[in-house]
């Protein structure tokens, strides 16, 4: 059974929409924000106003968004923190491209690096070390489990990226893959934030257990605005990692993906 | 001769030119100046004062102070009136400016007591929500509910308030059906509160075909919004409904219906709105609405028994009052509760100088309904 072409969505049609106040072009196939990433970058923005980050050269905080779609995240979170940084990365070509033209319109293409990059390949946190362990990590990975893909509207399948959405048999796999890039990139008491199904946060919890060279603890779980455990503030207790070559005390992962 | 002097003194401090008060000020306060009067109920009230110092507080003895001042230069004004008599007529231009001058001191006092005697509203600082809702007159009256509109937006302009759009529902032909504004800035409510009502317009419609004139209605309403100190809603006692309620949400759904619903479930009052498509401002927006409609419903508790005998009311009670009457044909625009009229509506609806006049004037008034309410309870 062929589908039926239907309704391209709205956002598609009319080539933009907004976001934390910010107007965005859309474009298929890239992922179309949704409503509660905007709750997201709320927390963020209050966690941050909250911690005052040690400022370095360049001010702070230094972020990094892993798969950044349209720019939404990113672009927002530069716009409300004039200080910040932010190296957005990307495994889709469509995605990279869309982001970097975000950033453009609304002039913030000096604080952002756009990077195309997939997480879940074998080494990839190497090339984002250049720009040193970062003071956040935030995104709203795929996170639909695989067996569930089917059951989305027609209009999300027929347009967007499935790869924006398949987070694989438990969408653990790009969280997880994430996760494991701490110890690489985030700073001592750096945090993660995920947007996530929500089903996850007990599954993450139990694979961050069985991870303790990650030195990764669950700090809070947040509810979107419908009531569903939506949000996940993870923080980072240990020293950041050096290159494999560096010899270093403690504990030390065997591989880097888990 | 001693009434004549009087009486002259007094046709100079009722000729609004002798006055020396802003322009602005001048129309609508021939009845605060009436209660001047001497021997009328306001100067009894003040010598009963002065009378009783002992139990005064403070502002009590700044307002016997005060009055004791305007004693004195009415006295001195008494006294130099009759220089303006004599054959010298460098005494004469003495005379002349000295009464000028004492007569300003004059207005500026009793513009004082006004102050201290009326109470401030709580929420005259307040910013507000403003609500227009065409009324009887189907297109027509919708026409006019967006010029009207637009008048309030200039008005806001003109007073360097801030002006946000909350909700705009429009007419298939340019007329508006409903809209709500917040509106922000010095004095705001203390100005606006007196437009909450229903307003009446008489012309020739643009649907009209026979040249006929009619009357179409639209109402306006003022509702002052709280601080967070004037009103505390426990999120507990709220329900929030949107479009996005079943199934898992997130990444599974992509929906453009933004529109947010917030229930107070203690009161039952319900605020919506869909005006933005981020769904973090249409909720901000109902928070907005909802806060300022609990905060009026709290104000009618306290304000209806103080306002049931006047003539400008303000709140749910004004409402369905019809306020002022816009005459086109006629070039003119009534407002009933003063019985006052002004002259140029093309001008009156672009929202400055002429509008500002009127809510003086209706200003003026409702504190002179003040100054009488306060004076006869003591009685």
């Amino acid at each position: 059974m062929s589908l039926e072409p239907k309704q391209m969505p709205v956002q598609y049609i009319l080539g933009e929409w907004d976001f934390q106040g910010l107007s965005l072009k859309m474009a298929p196939p890239v992922f179309i924000p949704r409503p509660e990433t905007e709750e997201l970058v709320e927390w963020v923005l209050e966690e941050v106003a909250q911690r005052p980050h040690a400022v370095g050269a360049q001010g702070g905080p230094l972020i990094l968004e892993v798969g950044c779609g349209s720019g939404a995240i990113s672009l927002s979170l530069l716009s409300q923190l004039p200080q910040s940084q932010v190296i957005a990365v990307d495994k889709g070509e469509a995605a990279i491209c869309l982001t970097r033209e975000n950033a453009q319109r609304l002039q913030l293409q000096d604080r952002i690096r756009i990077v195309p990059l997939d997480v879940t390949s074998e080494g990839s946190w190497a090339h984002l070390l250049p720009w040193g362990p970062m003071d956040l990590v935030v995104s709203n990975p795929p996170y639909v489990f695989h067996q569930d893909m089917e059951q989305l509207a027609p209009e999300i399948l027929s347009y967007e990226d499935p790869a924006a959405l398949d987070g694989g048999e438990k969408g653990m796999d790009i969280i997880t893959h994430i996760l494991a890039l701490a110890p690489w990139l985030l700073k001592d008491s750096g945090s993660i934030f995920l947007e996530v199904d929500l089903r996850h946060p007990e599954l993450i919890v139990c694979w961050l257990q069985s991870r303790p060279d990650l030195s990764l603890d669950l700090v809070a779980v947040r509810k979107d605005f419908y009531g569903r455990s939506r949000f996940l503030h993870i923080r980072r207790s240990g020293p950041q990692h050096g290159c494999p070559a560096d010899a270093l005390p403690g504990p030390q992962p065997a591989r880097v993906p888990g | 001769m001693r009434s004549h002097l009087l009486l002259s003194v007094a046709r100079c401090l009722w000729t609004p030119r002798a006055i020396g008060l802003a322009r602005r000020q001048r129309s609508g306060s021939a009845q605060l100046e009436e209660l001047f009067a001497r021997g009328g109920p306001l100067r009894t009230y003040l010598e009963r004062q002065a009378g009783s110092e002992s139990h005064l507080q403070v502002r009590g003895s700044e307002l016997v102070a005060v009055a004791k001042l305007l004693s004195e230069k009415e006295q001195e004004l008494l006294d130099t009136e009759h220089l303006l008599h004599d054959e010298n007529e460098d005494l004469r231009k003495l005379a002349e400016n000295e009464i000028t001058s004492c007569q300003k001191e004059i207005a500026q006092l009793k513009h004082q007591i006004i102050l201290l005697l009326v109470p401030s509203e709580e929420t005259d600082e307040n910013d507000l929500i403003l609500e227009v809702t065409a009324g009887v007159g189907g297109q027509e009256a919708m026409l006019f509910t967006a010029e009207m509109f637009d008048m309030y937006q200039q008005y806001a302009a003109f007073k360097r308030w801030h002006f946000e759009t909350l909700e705009y529902f429009p007419s298939e032909i340019g007329g508006l059906r409903h809209a709500s504004a917040s509106i922000g800035g010095s004095e705001t409510y203390k100005h606006m509160k007196f437009e909450g009502g229903v307003h009446r317009v008489q012309r020739v419609p643009k649907t009209e075909k026979q040249g006929r004139i009619h009357t179409s209605t639209m109402t306006v309403a003022i509702l002052p919004q709280p601080t967070e100190i004037n009103l505390v809603i426990n999120p507990k006692d709220l329900r929030i409904d949107t479009k996005r309620a079943s199934g898992a949400g997130g990444q599974h759904v992509n929906t453009t219906d933004s529109a947010v619903r917030i229930v107070h479930l203690p009161t039952g009052v319900v605020s919506e709105c869909q005006q933005e498509r981020s769904q973090l401002k249409n909720r901000e927006m109902a928070m907005k609405k909802l806060r300022a409609k609990l905060y009026s419903m709290h104000l009618e508790e306290e304000t209806s028994k103080r306002y049931s005998a006047r003539k400008i009311q303000i709140g749910t009670k004004g409402r369905s009052e019809k306020i002022r009457t816009y005459n086109f044909p006629q070039n003119r625009v009534t407002d009933h509760r003063i019985n006052k009229s002004l002259y140029d509506l093309e001008t009156f609806m672009q929202g400055e100088y002429l509008l500002d006049e009127l809510v003086q004037s209706l200003k003026d008034y409702a504190d002179y309904e003040s100054l009488v309410e306060i004076i006869s309870r003591k009685l």
